[in-house]
């Protein structure tokens, strides 16, 4: 990885440091970045499990521990704020290709019959009204199927590979995570609309109907959080 | 802060306050769905 953003030393006057100095920086600061990241990973991944999300977030906090304390003892490493926003793309998109996925392929296996089902009778009908009975298994809703498709096609492939050269601070990582973060604004403005559109199908007979849904999606409805930060950060620090 | 930078501030403002508005309404016309229909 490159490096990013150089904590200068105080008083510059100072004699220049021998290049054996600074290779040692460099390999502090590398061994230090690689250790976060071993634990930032291991979280993400079994968060992005679902199920093993519970194990997940404090092995995740762990490597933003490391990564603020490396940062904090001077090495170079990168910004806290760029590492979260990585990880969390990497996270929300691993989310929902893996629901996703589960309702599209593994639409009759059982404990997708049991487990989506189960959410779709208490949140969004999307997920119960007519389960497995059109020509593709799995969420019968109005239109539903089509952003499963889209999505998984596009954007949330995209948007991991975005994220992940965000993460190495490089230049089409930061590009592309911009795109992908301009499509997520598509996503959830198509995709609110189409299930208000549909609503009569998708909250009637459901425990939780609108508030049931929202408070479980607000979490999923933050791709464009970044946008702003994206657009004013110093596109420098993203190396070629 | 440049002018560049203000107005590029001003545009982002505007953009979330588009998205956010318009998620609020799409939830506030659930909500008023769910009152006055039987769900």
């Amino acid at each position: 990885m490159k490096l990013s953003t150089f904590q200068l030393r105080r008083g510059a006057a100072a004699p220049a440091k021998s290049a054996d100095a600074y290779d040692e920086h460099h390999d502090q600061s590398k061994r230090a970045q690689r250790e976060a990241d071993w634990w930032l990973t291991a979280g993400t991944l079994l968060m992005g499990t679902l199920v093993l999300g519970v194990v997940g977030l404090p092995i995740f906090l762990r490597g933003v521990w490391l990564q603020r304390r490396a940062q904090e003892s001077g090495l170079s490493v990168r910004p806290i704020i760029v590492t979260l926003i990585g990880y969390l793309v990497i996270l929300d998109a691993a989310l929902n290709s893996l629901g996703w996925a589960l309702d599209l392929i593994a639409n009759h296996t059982l404990i997708n019959r049991v487990i989506i089902t189960a959410w779709g009778n208490f949140f969004d009908a999307g997920y119960f009204w007519h389960y497995n009975e059109l020509w593709i298994g799995g969420a019968g809703a109005p239109g539903e199927k089509g952003w499963e498709v889209a999505l998984m096609l596009t954007v949330f492939p995209m948007r991991i590979a975005a994220a992940i050269a965000f993460l190495q601070m490089k230049r089409w990582g930061h590009q592309w995570m911009i795109v992908t973060c301009w499509f997520g604004l598509v996503i959830w403005i198509g995709y609110t609309f189409n299930m208000t559109m549909y609503a009569d199908v998708r909250y009637d007979g459901v425990v939780l109907p609108v508030i049931g849904w929202w408070l479980y999606d607000i979490f999923y409805i933050t791709p464009f959080l970044a946008i702003p930060y994206l657009h004013t950060v110093n596109r420098e620090i993203f190396s070629d | 802060m440049n002018d560049q930078d203000r107005r590029r501030r001003r545009a982002l403002i505007a953009v979330q306050i588009f998205a956010y508005g318009f998620l609020l309404a799409m939830f506030l016309i659930q909500l008023h769905m769910y009152s006055v229909r039987d769900w």
